[in-house]
């Protein structure tokens, strides 16, 4: 970095008056007797984006806490600490080769959608169980090893679908048979300290599917073959540059951005699950049932849903899809026992910014931390340590978030039931 | 009499744990005894954890991010300050009553030997003149001891608001921002090749004549006992009392325990900063006795073994939890050996951690006391159930005659 103290002195002055903000604008809420649900987050990103300008804005007009207002504040804090890093970092490899900014924003945006779609799965069984599954990254990892187990090792050459639909099928059962095993006695007054337990259960879970993954399969890295070559295709042929143009295994845009085959199919069939998912929620009767049960499970039952069927429901489908991912990512990473732990994280991350509980929020959530991702390896100068920090910088918008707005973007307090307060 | 069982057993087991490194002999002496101390420091994490998440309720997973603050605190300053009485005019040096506090330059891991920082070069140039002295590994022990408390009470503070599940995210995430942090800072921390710390009796030690080198296990047992021992009599001693009392009614419903007059604020920090506190003096301690910290000590496995523990042990008595985990950390090592059934062999490394989340999942299921709880509460409850019968009875043959209270309550 050229001009290190203009970034971090920037970047000092815009957390001072966040932090000043984020307590200040509280106590002026307070005493103003308004919503104060939103306004340490109101006075941290006014501080941040504006400093003591935009502060003493909303210390004297307190405005109602909108979207638009929340948003516009949070992208210009963005932007700000963008163009400050652009002016401090001139010779950056982000600030001067645009093919290198839309290529590590296109991957960014298909690994975002990938783990969007994880935490969807999350996101799904928090709004219906109240638990935060802590297998979710099990469920990932046993997805990956039956399709590697059934296309590479019991049934070579059989089509890679068939692997991905036994993956599924396998999660889909663990999730049944656990959640009517384990978690059902939490819906019947059977457990002391519902939430404790919820989180405990999946815990050991986790604990138990991994190792007994390990002890079946041993510690040695696997890979399953790419599901699907491209065939060699140039379009427009005679263009300059070619628009598209692919290989076996990857496919060039304007001769800039590359993506390869297996994160290209599973992004494709990522979308492809969600939009079907979002039938499923909205539009038959099943889907509707589930998302009563989130609302109000008395309610729901007193109409005639049953809730425990909902449950496992959920908590299978939960599983299901953090197995999909693994399943259509495990052509595209190496995979070991051990290989759920960062999705699993990076879903805590993203549900939480997306609001504990939302599905829309989870999916957003997702693209946003696949985007700062792919900003975090490719700009920050010292690749190493950048590479070493990654998992830091999700765990901090995470921490923030629950501390600034437990609520996330969209989410949203729950009512009652075994989701817990804060 | 059978009430007194849980006191008796107590004190045999206290008589044998004390007597057992004099005693024992056979020739797996230092392994024995290595497994003994990891028991212990397992047993001052889980029933500090359970006094954190049974008691107070407040479920945090990010106990092993305090314990490796303790440990990296003291391995930082053991490893980075020397006093020396001459200066060195190479490193960071302030005067300190007649010497000099030096402060030794980050130089990580890149460099070909370790010995190439400023205070070796200048020792170097002395020529073996000068004795500098490193930091004594009490104070190390205390400084991070302070540390854990000191970043217990700041999280404490934090997450005031949060409850349940956003307490547990934002626990992890403390404790994996922890671990990034030392993997990244590769200069100071020396990252995934870890930290050396001076063992924990740097010049061996002198117990009844006996000289002991600094490897030898006999010194760290009876220390790692004796913190054991210290954080159970200081967690025994809050759970008796008022604070006890109120960290339970926290857990129970805080808004009520709050409409009380509990001042909730103050106990759960106060919880925080206490346990956090153990947790690294705990990790401190292990540190210098095992002489090299990575990491790796904040995995989410190895908090979840703590849990684990502390769960099958019972995870509302510290004592249990305590118990369970040295029992649990024995068996683990007893269970490593591999056997053959039907010509097909069993690595037991890994099987084992199979059925110690079985266990887990068992135990959280159908005993959510855990294992070791409810043995303990059966014999402390043997007379009363009796009590309170006879006295119902007497009250329903009495003068009153019905079901209510008859004698005032003392």
């Amino acid at each position: 970095m050229e001009f290190p103290l203009l970034f971090w002195g920037v970047l000092a002055w815009m957390i001072f008056w966040a932090v000043a903000g984020a307590i200040l604008i509280k106590r002026r809420y307070l005493a103003q007797d308004l919503d104060t649900s939103n306004a340490s987050f109101i006075g941290a990103m006014s501080g941040a984006a504006l400093g003591p300008v935009g502060l003493a804005a909303v210390w004297a007009r307190t405005p109602k806490s909108s979207g638009y207002l929340t948003t516009a504040l949070g992208l210009l804090t963005v932007l700000i600490v963008a163009v400050t890093f652009s002016f401090a970092d001139p010779d950056n490899i982000c600030v001067t080769s645009g093919g290198f900014v839309a290529s590590q924003f296109v991957n960014g945006l298909i690994i975002g959608i990938i783990y969007g779609f994880m935490a969807l799965g999350l996101s799904l069984i928090f709004s219906i169980l109240g638990v935060v599954s802590f297998a979710h990254g099990e469920f990932y990892m046993i997805g990956g090893m039956v399709v590697y187990f059934v296309t590479a090792v019991f049934l070579p050459g059989i089509n890679p679908l068939m692997g991905v639909l036994a993956a599924c099928a396998t999660a889909f059962a663990i999730g049944a048979i656990f959640e009517r095993l384990m978690l059902t006695p939490m819906y019947h007054g059977k457990i002391d300290r519902p939430i404790e337990y919820g989180i405990l259960a999946t815990f050991g879970l986790a604990f138990t599917l991994q190792y007994f993954v390990q002890a079946l399969v041993g510690a040695n890295p696997v890979k399953a073959q790419r599901f699907i070559e491209f065939p060699r295709w140039r379009f427009p042929a005679e263009a300059d540059p070619i628009w598209i143009k692919t290989s076996r295994g990857s496919m060039t845009l304007f001769e800039q951005v590359t993506i390869s085959s297996p994160r290209f199919t599973a992004a494709l069939t990522c979308i492809l699950v969600l939009l079907a998912l979002l039938y499923l929620l909205h539009r038959t009767w099943t889907g509707k049932a589930l998302r009563a049960v989130s609302q109000d499970r008395e309610a729901a039952a007193i109409a005639g849903i049953k809730p425990d069927t909902m449950n496992m429901l959920a908590f299978a489908l939960g599983g299901m899809i953090a197995a999909l991912a693994g399943a259509l990512l495990v052509q595209a990473f190496s995979w070991l026992p051990q290989v759920g732990a960062i999705p699993a994280m990076r879903s805590f991350v993203i549900v939480v910014l997306g609001g504990l509980g939302s599905l829309p929020g989870a999916f957003l959530g997702g693209i946003m931390v696949g985007m700062v991702e792919a900003a975090g390896t490719g700009c920050v100068p010292d690749p190493q340590k950048a590479a070493s920090y990654i998992p830091a910088y999700g765990m901090i918008v995470l921490t923030l978030t629950l501390l600034l707005r437990p609520t996330g973007m969209f989410g949203r307090r729950f009512a009652s039931g075994a989701h817990g307060q804060f | 009499m059978t009430k007194q069982i849980p006191n008796i057993a107590g004190v045999i087991v206290l008589l044998f744990l004390a007597a057992f490194p004099l005693v024992y002999g056979a020739a797996d002496y230092d392994y024995i005894m290595h497994i003994m101390i990891t028991a212990f420091f397992y047993a001052i994490l889980a029933a500090s954890w359970s006094m954190l998440s049974g008691y107070a309720g407040q479920f945090s997973f990010g106990h092993m991010g305090f314990m490796a603050i303790g440990a990296y605190t003291t391995g930082l300053l053991c490893h980075y300050i020397y006093l020396s009485p001459e200066p060195t005019g190479l490193c960071t040096e302030t005067p300190f009553f007649g010497q000099w506090l030096v402060v030794v330059n980050p130089i990580g891991v890149t460099s070909t030997t370790l010995t190439q920082d400023c205070l070796r070069q200048a020792m170097d140039a002395w020529g073996g003149r000068v004795e500098v002295t490193r930091m004594p590994v009490p104070l190390g022990i205390l400084m991070g001891t302070i540390m854990g408390a000191i970043a217990g009470f700041l999280v404490g503070m934090l997450v005031l608001r949060l409850r349940a599940a956003y307490l547990a995210l934002f626990t992890l995430g403390f404790s994996e921002i922890l671990k990034a942090t030392i993997s990244a800072e590769i200069d100071i921390t020396r990252g995934q090749a870890g930290l050396e710390l001076p063992p924990l009796y740097p010049d061996g030690v002198t117990l009844f004549g006996t000289y002991f080198e600094p490897t030898d296990k006999l010194p760290p047992y009876y220390t790692m006992l004796a913190l054991l021992l210290a954080c159970l009599g200081i967690l025994a001693w809050l759970a008796h009392s008022r604070f006890g009392l109120f960290v339970r009614a926290l857990r129970e419903d805080q808004d009520a325990a709050a409409a009380l007059g509990v001042n909730t604020t103050r106990y759960k920090v106060l919880v925080f900063t206490i346990t956090c506190a153990m947790a690294a003096a705990a990790g401190a301690v292990q540190g210098h006795y095992v002489q090299i910290i990575t990491p790796n000590l904040l995995f989410l496995l190895q908090m979840s073994l703590v849990v684990a523990m502390a769960v099958i042990g019972g995870i509302e008595n510290f004592v249990a939890a305590a118990i369970g985990a040295i029992i649990l950390q024995v068996l683990l090592e007893l269970l490593r050996n591999s056997f053959v059934i039907g010509g097909i062999e069993v690595d037991m490394t890994i099987w084992r951690l199979v059925f110690f989340g079985l266990l887990l999942m068992i135990t959280l299921r159908f005993f959510r006391n855990g294992l070791i709880a409810p043995l303990i509460a059966y014999f402390g409850r043997v007379g009363v159930a009796e009590e309170t019968v006879a006295k119902r009875a007497s009250t329903l043959t009495g003068p009153g005659g019905g079901p209510h209270r008859t004698e005032a309550p003392d």
